[in-house]
């Protein structure tokens, strides 16, 4: 004889009632116990299912959009019926049937009870499998205990392995900036607000510092400060202009300054740098992410890879900018290329790259300049720093044919596996 | 940035001269603001934000013409003040600029370009309002003595386009710009008002009195800015000036009687910067002669004199953006024209280099790639849901964001497998076995570092078939380490993700260094997935160091 367990729907309205008479009992609550569907139909789980059997129990009665309770549920077999199956007792064929229609009820399968026997004669599971998953049969049950302080089983390759296709395009960046005689310097992401914005003279009130422009730590929520000199340094700078020549922006907020948040730009590690590398000339730069409140859609990303760079040495000029930036990106594999004047709060000399595609005419390429003495004197460096950033995301993009953003970190493994 | 459109018409009347829609772009994008499109009748530009002299259709008309040589840069007259303002303290906005501009030619271009520069400089410059506030007046309809005071809430006003007087706490609660911009003073029970001999006629920053609004018949203004910057409030009476005088009005200051100080405004005087001949050629990379240096600089709206080795640079009073030299220097660039200075590379040897954890992580990452996984890629940010609820753990404390943008991004990783369950858990349709791996960092609470975090590299795998016992993830493991050669033990622990009895701590030199097991059931429930998963997650920082 065949044997029956519940499925998972059964076991829900065992738990929360079967839907229909759930329907019977909000309607009793209600004046002449009648209702719009409007009113109700949020209230109950699987509502057409509701309706569906409360109607052909002969509970209800719809009239236009209303429903009537005629008669409260007194005996409900399917749901003894539901208890009686769980509990292992036999249940009547009729209403047996019913439940099997329902899809509340289903056979055991000969593999399952011959998978269950097998558990029970051996201990516990041997090796948890599909089949038990689908069919719940792991639970209530233990595993079986097994060495796991021993590799028994010899390695065999059983799929063709594959790296992420944006790491491949940062990986090859990073391979051409080194070839260019660039080092690669790394930051945290949880920043401080003084190196991703203070130590780059962008003043405390900033825009691009509000709350839709970055995102603020809650926990935790302070930095510590570990050279008292620099903080000085800068502060003062912002006040007065200290000894950069500058006027400054007569106030600077300290308390904002040692927020903690997380890094909007990596250019934040731009200033950590030159602050931390003494040794003169150098060229840095980092790939890596950066986190931004931006609504996610086929163009922005709220974490998201950047990529950056600085040349530091003596007598470096706005041609030499130019002249990197030219370099730069035709090692990418740009064909020609075009400068703009722009705007960064930390440089000026603010240059806008652009770069001419087949497909796509002139593009905005990235952004560079000339960091402000602003900048650099207060974190020690008295030599004019060059400071470039490149589209790595749409660079990235164009390269592998994407229009949409979000295929750089995609989750889909057909597509991922796809790219080899 | 900031995108404004302009009639193209009233724009070429004001630089004085017919360009071709070329001539206009490329003059606009050499200056610096970028023309974004231009029609018949409208030109559409992207300014940047270090330029709000250029927001306004006169600023950038007077741009233009400077660059193009049109027209001589010419003096503003301020005829001497004839009226005073008392200026009482109001804590809440405690710095006020006013003018009278006389002579204004009332026509819909005047209209259409107060009415922009007004809120494009109250949205940006003026941060929404709250640093710099603008309101302009029919002069004529004000009765002096004007006075700058701070009101009571009770005290009363006729708002603008309303017939009924009102209180002041009425207009915050029932008038549009009042329900808007009230912030910014609520936190004072004394509101900053102007008043003449009828009453309150502008209730800054909020709204102006109906009895001073502009109409066609108006011919001379009254201007009153406030805020909470001094400079800003000056440099912003300035740009707006300056404009309205490219229109022909005449501009007259007036006197501001603080309790300590007097100060008249508009101050279009020039303020004065010196620089040096061989410090601007050699920061630009060129090598001009004094002269040609000085009509660069006129070709950019400035005026300058030669003094022996130096330069004496007049700052034109609407450049609110001159703090150093070296601005002057980037306008020197900027004339001379991006495209006309020869890129350089310098002789600047370096030596170029990755660094050490990068180069580790990418021996294991295709060391992983080579033993059959699929690398992926995932987000730093994620949910308490993903990285506690859903891998059965007790939530801990971790890094956590206070401004998220969605609830799916609300604190930073502090450890990478629930991303991995996420993709296979999106994935049921695709080909098994699934075995996918990331390197990556993750972020985890430090008290002694600057940040209070550091960010941690490690490698999580997770492996999915129908079969994905512990032997299984623990052959590929071990391959990886025999490949990099690196020599590690297992020793039995309990995970709350992993089922009990089937997970091991990977030992590294006697240090934990991860786990390695297969995926409780009850954890493959919460990410609805029907196919069994086994996994190692283990930090690379310390195996990088051999």
């Amino acid at each position: 004889m065949a044997r029956y367990k519940l499925t998972k729907e059964g076991e829900e309205y065992l738990k929360k009632g079967l839907p229909e008479k759930n329907l019977a009992l909000i309607l009793n609550e209600f004046p002449e116990k009648t209702a719009t569907i409007g009113k109700i139909i949020s209230r109950i789980k699987n509502f057409p299912v509701a309706l569906k059997w409360a109607l052909e129990n002969g509970w209800v009665q719809k009239k236009a959009d209303k429903i009537i309770l005629l008669r409260p549920p007194v005996e409900i077999p399917e749901e003894k019926g539901l208890k009686d199956v769980f509990s292992g007792k036999t249940v009547d064929d009729s209403v047996l049937k019913v439940l099997v229609q329902r899809n509340l009820v289903e056979v055991i399968s000969e593999t399952y009870l011959k998978t269950q026997k097998e558990i029970e004669k051996s201990g516990g599971i041997e090796e948890l499998t599909h089949d038990m998953m689908t069919t719940d049969l792991w639970k209530g049950k233990t595993f079986k205990k097994i060495d796991v302080t021993k590799v028994t089983k010899k390695f065999k390759k059983t799929s063709e392995g594959n790296l992420q296709s944006y790491r491949k395009v940062i990986e090859e960046v990073k391979e051409k900036l080194i070839s260019l005689g660039f080092k690669e310097a790394k930051g945290p992401y949880v920043e401080m607000n003084f190196w991703n914005t203070d130590a780059l003279f962008m003043p405390s009130d900033h825009p691009a510092r509000g709350i839709h422009d970055m995102f603020s730590m809650k926990t935790p929520k302070y930095g510590k400060i570990l050279n008292k000199q620099i903080w000085k340094n800068v502060g003062e700078t912002h006040k007065n202009g200290w000894r950069t020549g500058s006027k400054g922006w007569g106030s600077w907020d300290e308390d904002l300054a040692k927020r903690l948040i997380l890094r909007s730009q990596g250019t934040a590690v731009s200033a950590r740098t030159l602050y931390n590398w003494k040794k003169i000339p150098y060229k840095m730069f980092i790939i890596d992410r950066v986190f931004r409140p931006e609504a996610i859609d086929a163009q922005h990303l709220s974490d998201f890879d950047q990529c950056e760079g600085i040349v530091v040495g003596k007598g470096l000029n706005m041609k030499h900018l130019l002249g990197y930036l030219e370099t730069i990106a035709k090692t990418m594999g740009a064909k020609k290329v075009r400068f703009k004047p722009s705007y960064f709060p930390f440089t000026e000399g603010s240059v806008e790259l652009q770069v001419y595609y087949n497909e796509l005419g002139w593009v905005e390429a990235g952004g560079s300049g000339i960091f402000r003495p602003e900048v650099t004197k207060p974190l020690g460096v008295n030599v004019p720093v060059l400071a470039w950033g490149l589209g790595i995301g749409r660079l990235a993009m164009l390269k592998l044919r994407l229009t949409d953003i979000r295929y750089l970190y995609s989750d889909n493994l057909q597509w991922l596996r796809s790219k080899r | 940035m900031t995108t404004i459109t302009y009639s193209k018409n009233d724009l070429l009347n004001l630089i004085g001269k017919k360009l071709t829609d070329e001539q206009l772009k490329e003059a606009i994008d050499q200056i610096k603001p970028g023309v974004e499109k231009i029609s018949d009748t409208e030109i559409t530009v992207e300014h940047y934000a270090d330029r709000p002299d250029l927001f306004g259709i006169e600023g950038l008309a007077r741009a233009v013409r400077q660059y193009l040589g049109i027209q001589k840069n010419e003096k503003f007259e301020v005829k001497d003040y004839k009226l005073t303002v008392d200026a009482e303290k109001v804590e809440v906005r405690p710095f006020i600029a006013c003018a009278v501009v006389k002579n204004i030619k009332f026509n819909d271009d005047l209209i259409k370009s107060l009415m922009n520069i007004q809120e494009v400089l109250h949205e940006t410059f003026g941060r929404k309002r709250m640093r710099v506030a603008i309101g302009v007046h029919d002069y004529d309809h004000i009765v002096p003595p004007i006075k700058y005071v701070a009101a009571s809430p009770a005290d009363r006003i006729v708002p603008l386009e309303r017939q009924e007087e009102m209180s002041l706490k009425d207009v915050l609660i029932n008038v549009e710009k009042g329900i808007d911009y009230g912030h910014i003073i609520k936190k004072s029970d004394k509101w900053p008002a102007f008043v003449d001999q009828k009453g309150i006629f502008s209730f800054p920053p909020i709204i102006n009195s109906d009895r001073t609004k502009l109409t066609e018949n108006t011919k001379n203004l009254f201007i009153d800015m406030t805020g909470t910057n001094e400079k800003i409030v000056l440099q912003t009476m300035n740009i707006l000036v300056t404009n309205l005088a490219e229109r022909g009005a005449k501009i007259e200051s007036v006197k501001i009687d603080y309790d300590k100080k007097n100060i008249v405004t508009p101050n279009l005087s020039t303020e004065k910067i010196v620089i040096d001949l061989k410090d601007a050629n050699e920061w630009v990379g060129v090598d001009l002669s004094a002269e040609k240096m000085i009509s660069v600089l006129q070709k950019m709206g400035y005026e300058a004199k030669k003094e022996k080795n130096k330069f004496t640079v007049f700052i034109p009073p609407y450049r609110t953006d001159i703090l150093h030299s070296v601005d002057i220097f980037e306008d020197i660039a900027i004339g001379i024209g991006y495209m006309n200075l020869k890129p350089e590379i310098p002789n600047l040897p370096t030596k170029g280099g990755r660094d050490e954890e990068e180069i580790f992580s990418n021996k294991v990452r295709e060391a992983a790639a080579k033993l059959g996984m699929q690398e992926v890629v995932t987000g730093i940010m994620t949910s308490e849901k993903d990285q506690f609820e859903r891998m059965n753990l007790k939530r801990t404390e971790i890094a956590e964001i206070e401004n998220p943008v969605s609830v799916d991004f609300t604190i930073m990783r502090h450890w990478i497998l629930p991303n991995l369950l996420k993709i296979l858990s999106v994935n049921q349709h695709v080909s098994y076995p699934q075995q996918i791996f990331e390197v990556g960092d993750i972020v985890v609470l430090d008290r002694n570092a600057e940040t209070q975090t550091r960010n941690v590299r490690k490698i999580s795998a997770a492996i999915s078939n129908s079969k994905a016992g512990f032997q299984y993830i623990a052959s590929i493991f071990d391959a990886l380490m025999k490949n990099l050669k690196i020599k590690y033990k297992l020793k039995e622990t309990d995970h709350p993700s992993f089922i009990a009895g089937r997970c091991a701590a990977l030992i590294f030199k006697n240090k934990e260094i991860g786990f390695i097991g297969e995926i409780r059931p009850e954890v493959l429930e919460n990410w609805k997935m029907e196919m069994p998963v086994a996994s190692f997650e283990i930090f690379l920082e310390t195996l990088g160091k051999k």
